[in-house]
């Protein structure tokens, strides 16, 4: 498996015309899944024109879908690695906490006393860069893998978060902060300008810096990538920590769209399903590899909008919940079975 | 090197066997022990000071959750019993092996649990019933494991009706639109029979009032956050045709609300929902507000009826073996609460250590206002 892998990306620099790169980069894979996209807008369109296809219903579905596409920015980054975060919802219920205890809140009808506005915006993704940095270090500098690790820093995480909520009334959002992610900036939600800002950064990092290419090395294969002299504990640490900030900023963003604070925000996603597994599946349908060195954001984002449509489109066609979590998962088969089977030769996966 | 290692090897046999024989020793002289305090564990009553009150909770978090938490604590300083408080974190094993952590320490335990699932109860009651405690069990059990086919060591199973409950606040809805209009459900997680039988009183009620359209009934899993993504998604498949939604529970009520407000059509739509949680009393208070029928139960209620039913037995002080079976599985009083009335309940809970004064003033965990015994589990489905 790590051969194709590889070659995949000596490839283009092999060849080094700019329009094969080009071509490359995108992938004739990533063709499948765009294509199962649109066959899923199509068929759901058809289904439900004036609903599914309105104007409302869009601006719903990239609300829905902001939380985890931030949060799948920074799975993609770690398991380009040839790593996992498991941790991202204990790390949102902690930075999710720490914001709103620290904004303006009210608890069982009494304002609370402090204040912080921007300030704890920033101490919130602070937390979740923190809680990142304890993965990145335990995993590289005591050798834990990190499957391990960041399961324990989830309920860690937790631990925190319902530490922080301690025993008095569930803390409120005022009606104006809760209505912040849903109001409109050019016709789309705030939430989701967010996560475009938060894309739009993973892109850059992944394409254009050192620490997404050294990410991508490290994930081909770590040995060789140590070998050729990248600093493989520190990118993995930075990695790590710039995961758990957008852990914390997805945290935030949770909890000013429910206009409520809990610690358990991270584990019912918008779209029906926990967070992490909706953020992992995603991550792995929109083409990346688990093991590493193999994929992209955009096709985390693409993987993103699958499932936040699958389950948007399935809810307004009327499937009963009871059969929903069924065809849900039948659909996705036939989406990522269709979407791959032009390359079924080429990619000689039989695991 | 090779005799050292033999030499540390005889040294751990040595230390095993030592062990063992302590741990032999130990549970000899506590099998001669429970022999000595008299025949069966569950005749004899147990002395106050050999007493723990453990009240098992599924998460702290929830309101409802921290209010069974707060009547524990009064009970407990009223008694002067210690207690112990189980976080299950959602988890049935998380609950299942505190609370035998707990009963392994050797204290008599006095028990209440509200199980995360209907199958926890048999495994909870039979290490309560091994260690000689006292056990009632909240919300959840299979309908046929009743308490008096376990024994006195099992001493109750209660809850509130989910039937009455559905019904009261789906009769509210209606009532408040007239009689005409479509409304919405968002029910809970849906294997679970209070969001079962909660769904079946509503849908009940509104059999009487042919004008109101059940448009859709979808889970959102006793969770604001899918109630607000659940309701969203809703309130885009039937633009502008939702009158009324009824959701099995007040945290799911809460999304549901968030969701309208984001969409602006908050007080075009009425809402009724379970539990009058406080947050759903602010927006009662709120004037002319949409909720127009709320449930009224308190978890501290709840939770101090259970641990103290399983106290007066463990004390002796009634017999579970003779109690008439609607005192063993028990379904206690529910007050449909209106935006009139609703401030006459909601006192209560300012006073929750005065309430369970009157509790164990009374005696008798069966008759205290506002929530006495009103009928005999399991509950039945309306047909």
């Amino acid at each position: 498996m790590a051969n194709p892998v590889t070659q995949d990306h000596r490839q283009p620099a092999a060849t080094g015309t700019a329009p094969v790169a080009h071509r490359r980069r995108f992938e004739i894979r990533s063709l499948g899944e765009v294509g199962a996209l649109v066959v899923l807008v199509v068929v759901f369109g058809a289904l439900n024109p004036s609903t599914f296809l309105s104007v409302g219903n869009l601006q719903k579905v990239l609300d829905q879908a902001a939380t985890p596409l931030i949060v799948g920015v920074g799975a993609t980054l770690v398991i380009l690695m040839g790593c996992i975060d498991l941790s991202v919802e204990g790390v949102m219920g902690a930075a999710g906490m720490t914001f709103i205890l620290t904004t303006l809140h009210l608890r069982g009808g009494v304002e609370s006393p402090t204040d912080l506005g921007f300030l704890s915006f920033v101490l919130a993704v602070l937390v979740g860069a923190a809680l990142g940095a304890v993965n990145g270090l335990i995993h590289t500098r005591l050798k834990v893998p990190s499957f391990i690790v960041t399961l324990g820093v989830w309920f860690v995480g937790l631990g925190i978060g319902i530490i922080l909520f301690g025993t008095s009334a569930q803390p409120n959002l005022s009606d104006a902060a809760a209505q912040w992610p849903t109001r409109n900036l050019l016709g789309l939600p705030h939430s989701f300008w967010l996560a475009v800002v938060v894309a739009v950064l993973g892109v850059v990092v992944t394409r254009y810096t050192k620490l997404g290419r050294f990410a991508y090395a490290i994930g081909n294969n770590e040995d060789i990538a140590r070998s050729n002299g990248i600093p493989v504990r520190r990118i993995k640490l930075y990695v790590f920590v710039l995961a758990g900030a957008f852990s914390g900023l997805a945290g935030i963003l949770a909890i000013l769209q429910l206009g409520q604070g809990t610690p358990s925000v991270g584990a019912s996603g918008a779209a029906g399903s926990s967070t992490l597994f909706l953020t992992i599946a995603a991550v792995v349908i929109g083409g990346t590899s688990l093991a590493g060195g193999r994929g992209g954001i955009l096709r985390t984002v693409l993987g993103v909008f699958l499932l936040t449509i699958l389950n948007n489109g399935l809810l307004l066609a009327g499937v009963d919940p009871g059969y929903r979590s069924g065809v849900s998962g039948l659909v996705l088969i036939l989406a990522i079975v269709a979407a791959a089977w032009p390359l079924r030769s080429r990619l000689r996966i039989v695991k | 090197m090779h005799r050292t290692s033999r030499r540390r090897l005889a040294r751990i046999a040595a230390a095993v066997t030592a062990a063992t024989l302590l741990l032999a020793g130990c549970s000899k002289t506590n099998a001669s022990s429970d022999s000595g305090s008299g025949g069966g564990s569950s005749a004899a009553p147990i002395a106050k000071d050999d007493l723990v009150l453990v009240a098992s909770v599924i998460n702290t978090t929830n309101p409802y959750m921290a209010s069974m938490i707060e009547g524990a604590k009064a009970l407990s300083a009223k008694l002067g019993v210690p207690l112990e408080v189980v976080d299950s974190q959602g988890s049935s094993q998380t609950e299942i092996s505190k609370i035998q952590a707990i009963l392994a320490r050797g204290k008599k335990a006095v028990v209440m649990v509200n199980t995360v699932a209907s199958s926890d109860a048999k495994p909870i009651v039979d290490a309560v019933k091994q260690a000689g405690g006292y056990v009632t069990i909240w919300w959840n059990k299979p309908d046929n494991l009743e308490p008096w086919d376990v024994g006195n060591n099992f001493v109750a199973f209660q809850k509130y009706s989910g039937v009455e409950s559905g019904e009261c606040t789906g009769k509210a809805l209606a009532e408040s639109l007239g009689g005409k209009g479509n409304v919405v459900g968002l029910a809970g997680v849906l294997d679970s029979t209070t969001s079962q039988t909660r769904v079946a009183g509503f849908k009940n009620a509104l059999k009487a009032y042919p004008n109101i359209k059940l448009l859709d009934l979808q889970p959102a899993n006793w969770d604001p956050q899918l109630g607000l993504s659940v309701t969203q998604n809703l309130l885009t498949k039937y633009p502008n045709q939702i009158d009324g939604i009824w959701a099995a529970d007040d945290a799911m009520i809460i999304g549901a609300t968030q969701a309208t407000k984001k969409a602006n059509v908050y007080d075009k739509i009425k809402y009724v929902s379970d539990g009058l949680y406080p947050d759903v009393v602010s927006l009662m208070k709120q004037p002319n507000s949409p909720v127009v029928g709320e449930t009224f139960h308190r978890g501290f209620m709840a939770a101090s009826i259970g641990l103290y039913t399983a106290y007066l037995a463990a004390t002796g002080k009634i017999d579970p073996s003779t109690l008439p079976h609607e005192k063993r599985d028990s379904l206690f009083k529910l007050v449909c609460a209106t935006p009139k009335d609703f401030e006459q309940y909601t006192k209560w809970d300012n006073d929750v250590a005065g309430w369970v004064d009157t509790l164990v003033n009374a005696k008798d965990p069966w008759s205290v206002e506002p929530t006495p015994l009103v009928g005999q589990g399991p509950e039945k489905l309306p047909s």
